[in-house]
């Protein structure tokens, strides 16, 4: 009985992971599509990500940005500065990225923090976070940034190896999402999101639960924030703002659906392809971005996923 | 130590200025304005390029103040309103994803419009002398500016009929619909003043500095931190705190730089947020 | 004499939950009619569609023969149906004379005279006209929400529950009071779980049980009812 619920959902892991590896051959030998591509996983790792957090546990965090670029400044100063190697400094990143998700999310929910508040305290994190890099010139290189090429990421930095990586990465991501969700957790985690004071009188311990889910989607960002630091080649402030994740997130998740396992692959994919779409309109596509989002929370609240599942009446995860 | 405390008072009447407006609109019902800032530079940047033009200062900001007012009317009539019809937790999260991608509408299309915009306004005397402590012109103006505005909108809302069914409309919705007031309709008014206020702010900060595009969400930032240590839905103590964070602000950039004080600025209003989350200056209901 | 207010086949649901099934009452003009049940029978949604709060998913509201379902809140209030909530719902943050003045909204010319008609009608409140109204007493509070509603000269006043909270001799005065106005022609609906007050001051009655209209009949009949005298007065 139970492996069959579960059955769809392993279905569908090998299905996106089957898809998603053959990618880079569908595309050839463009370096350009690879990379677009590469960056698709990142975004839909990143929105994995913040599924756990908001998608299902109400959390506005509005630092995925920020705790992004936390986990990766702090891996990549300590192996320019500090001499260590990548793949040990990645870990620390990737600590120090849940401790802050933790922590937000614990003082939130202990001074019972609404949904706004904990908007505007992470809202003022990212900007902290913006003005710490700039300011600690010394470590960070400010606004110029630091080069990552070289620093011992090799894996990261060949064209299709890195896509493989980053795609294993993702697939960890979304594994990591099935067994929270199917745990004892995500049965938590529905009926919080459900009605918060009624999960509390039935006895479930929702600070716990929730800085769980804050913790874990954090780490998951930290992951892939420090990741990405080193495929990208390089890091500044910019690349971790508020305009390059954090709106990416919300559209991609508001595209595919929050709180289901295929909305950031799917949102990820839509997302991926009209950013390429509105290329050609140079700096106006934030124009674009904020109109579809204005647009996708009106009326497309509930994603794809959700809008899939009414027309083929199949529970798709 | 006096210039730095005029200036930070003056620079306090400005951070003021924007918080208000956030202030206003967050008495609908948890409205969190996020592109509040973007009022403010569509109006200073109006405001800017008209005096670029040949006009008329006092004109030109009347103008830019105007079509910051505009725009906040035009918001509120489409965009805001399925924030509207919802209630409760839902009306916070819509009202706060709406605006949030309308911030990335205007910041995107000036960005378009105007790419690497730095506009400043400039004024004919840079500045004069008062008592042996030299004053800039622009901080006077400000100064006088903001006076201006909050004498006039406390005036008018403790005054007027209208400026007392706002006030009703913010402290209890319900309440003023059992009065037979249109919620509707005063909150286009409150949002479109609020807009107008901004605006103001934007031409505040075009005095002060300068205006781009990314002022924006810089804005709107500064604008909510003083807006929540003076408690969001007091306008009292946004005031009050809009001064006060001003003078730590002045002071705090004179001793250790301004990097560090913004981190002290905005580890304040996260304080806030945790000890008080009503802020500093609210009412004890 | 024509109805006020007549209700027919009323139908309330919050989401697919019925509260209001098939209600039917009227009232007529100068009359006090009261609508007792327990909690939960649906005496406020029924009296929140009445005032255009809530949209009915079935049945007529009718004010002197106009149809007045549709309509929107402030609108009924214009045409002088006016609800007065359990919760008060006043302006913490204004004085009492603030509050009454924006209960005049609506018919904001004749303020001045209905301010002293309110003022005279409850004097505590004139000694208090320049106190918040958030720290008021209950009873004043309740007072406040009266006057307030009194301030637009309505032609109906619909009353939830106005002895909530309430400690037993402030209820009795704010029944003077009432009584005082019913004297003056004005026509009440109250929603009471204070049964022996509510039927000793109406002349009709309701009783609201799941939703639905269980009996009904002229108040003294009521009283004298053991069913009542059992469920509602707690005689055995």
């Amino acid at each position: 009985m139970n492996r069959n619920r579960y059955l769809a959902d392993y279905v569908t892991l090998l299905i996106v992971a089957v898809v998603l590896a053959l990618v880079p051959l569908g595309v050839g030998g463009s370096a350009y599509y690879l990379r677009i591509a590469t960056l698709m996983l990142i975004y839909m790792a990143y929105a994995v990500a913040f599924n756990i957090i908001f998608g299902h546990t109400r959390q506005l965090f509005l630092c995925i940005g920020a705790l992004a670029g936390s986990s990766a400044y702090l891996s990549v100063v300590l192996v320019t500065k500090g001499s260590l190697p990548p793949w040990a400094t990645i870990p620390l990143g990737i600590v120090f990225a849940a401790l802050l998700g933790g922590v937000f999310s614990y003082v939130s929910v202990r001074r019972g923090l609404g949904v706004i508040f904990v908007g505007i305290v992470t809202l003022v994190f990212s900007l902290i976070f913006h003005n710490l890099i700039l300011g600690l010139r010394e470590l960070t290189n400010g606004e110029t940034g630091i080069e990552t090429r070289g620093l011992g990421a090799a894996a990261l930095e060949s064209g299709r190896g890195s896509y493989y990586v980053i795609l294993a990465v993702l697939m960890a991501c979304l594994v990591v999402y099935h067994l929270l969700m199917r745990s004892r957790a995500g049965m938590a985690f529905r009926a919080i999101a459900d009605d918060e004071i009624a999960a509390e009188l039935a006895g479930i311990d929702v600070t716990s639960y929730k800085v769980l889910a804050a913790s874990v989607g954090s780490a998951l960002v930290g992951a892939v924030g420090a990741v990405y630091a080193y495929y990208s080649g390089f890091i500044n402030p910019t690349v971790y703002a508020l305009v390059s994740v954090d709106i990416v997130v919300l559209i991609t998740l508001l595209l595919g659906g929050m709180g289901t396992l295929l909305g950031p692959v799917l949102g990820g994919v839509l997302f991926a392809v009209l950013d390429e779409l509105v290329r050609p309109l140079g700096r106006l596509n934030v124009l674009v971005y904020g109109v579809l989002m204005i647009v996708l929370v009106i009326t497309f609240r509930h994603g794809l996923v959700a809008a899939l599942r009414k027309i083929a009446k199949v529970r798709i995860p | 130590m006096i210039a730095i405390l005029v200036d930070g008072i003056v620079q306090g009447l400005q951070l003021s200025l924007m918080a208000v407006g956030i202030t206003l609109i967050y008495g609908l019902g948890g409205v969190l304005n996020l592109a509040h800032g973007q009022f403010a530079v569509v109006g200073g940047i109006t405001t800017a390029l008209f005096i670029g033009e040949g006009m008329n200062p006092l004109a030109a900001c009347a103008l830019g103040v105007v079509s910051a007012g505009v725009l906040g009317l035009a918001v509120d009539r489409t965009v805001l309103v399925p924030a509207y019809r919802s209630a409760g937790e839902e009306r916070l999260l819509l009202g706060l994803l709406i605006t949030l991608g309308l911030s990335f509408v205007v910041n995107g299309y000036l960005d378009y419009k105007y790419p690497n915009i730095a506009l400043t306004i400039r004024l004919a005397t840079p500045s004069f002398n008062v008592v042996g402590i030299t004053i800039r012109t622009a901080s006077a103006v400000v100064a006088l500016i903001a006076i201006v505005a909050f004498v006039l909108l406390f005036a008018f809302l403790k005054g007027t009929l209208l400026g007392k069914v706002i006030r009703s409309v913010i402290q209890n919705e319900v309440g003023a619909g059992l009065c037979g007031i249109d919620p509707g309709r005063i909150r286009t008014l409150i949002v479109t003043l609020s807009a107008m206020m901004a605006g103001l702010g934007g031409v505040a900060q075009g005095l002060f500095s300068s205006l781009g595009t990314e002022m924006g969400n810089e804005l709107t930032s500064f604008a909510l931190i003083v807006a929540v240590v003076g408690g969001v839905r007091s306008i009292n103590g946004t005031l009050a705190a809009g001064v006060l964070l001003g003078i730590v602000n002045a002071f705090a950039s004179y001793f250790v730089g301004a990097y560090l004080t913004l981190i002290i600025l905005l580890g304040t209003a996260v304080f806030t947020i945790l000890l008080r989350p009503a802020g500093l200056f609210a009412y004890r209901t | 004499m024509s109805a006020l207010i007549a209700v027919e086949g009323l139908k309330v649901a919050y989401g697919d939950m019925p509260v209001v099934r098939d209600v039917s009452l009227e009232v007529r003009q100068g009359e006090a009619v009261a609508v007792i049940g327990p909690n939960g029978a649906g005496k406020t949604t029924l009296f929140k569609a009445i005032a255009g709060m809530l949209k009915p998913r079935g049945g007529k509201i009718l004010y002197r023969g106009a149809r007045i379902d549709g309509l929107r809140h402030c609108d009924t209030v214009k045409r002088g149906v006016v609800y007065v909530p359990a919760e008060r719902e006043l302006f913490p943050q204004m004085t009492v004379l603030e509050n009454l003045e924006l209960g005049a909204y609506t018919n904001y010319k004749s303020r001045r005279e209905r301010l002293e008609f309110v003022l005279r009608l409850f004097p505590r409140l004139a000694e208090r006209r320049s106190q918040m109204a958030g720290t008021l007493s209950g009873g004043e509070q309740q007072m406040l929400a009266v006057g307030r509603g009194l301030m637009t000269r309505p032609s109906i006043l619909l009353l939830d529950e106005p002895s909530t909270g309430l400690a037993p001799l402030f209820v009795s005065e704010l029944y003077r009071q009432l009584s005082r106005l019913k004297e003056e022609g004005l026509t009440i609906l109250l929603a009471e779980q204070q049964v022996p007050h509510a039927l000793s001051f109406t002349e009709r009655a309701y009783v609201l049980e799941n939703g639905a209209i269980r009996l009904f009949g002229k108040s003294k009949d009521l009283l004298g009812d053991p069913e009542i005298q059992r469920t509602y007065l707690g005689v055995a």
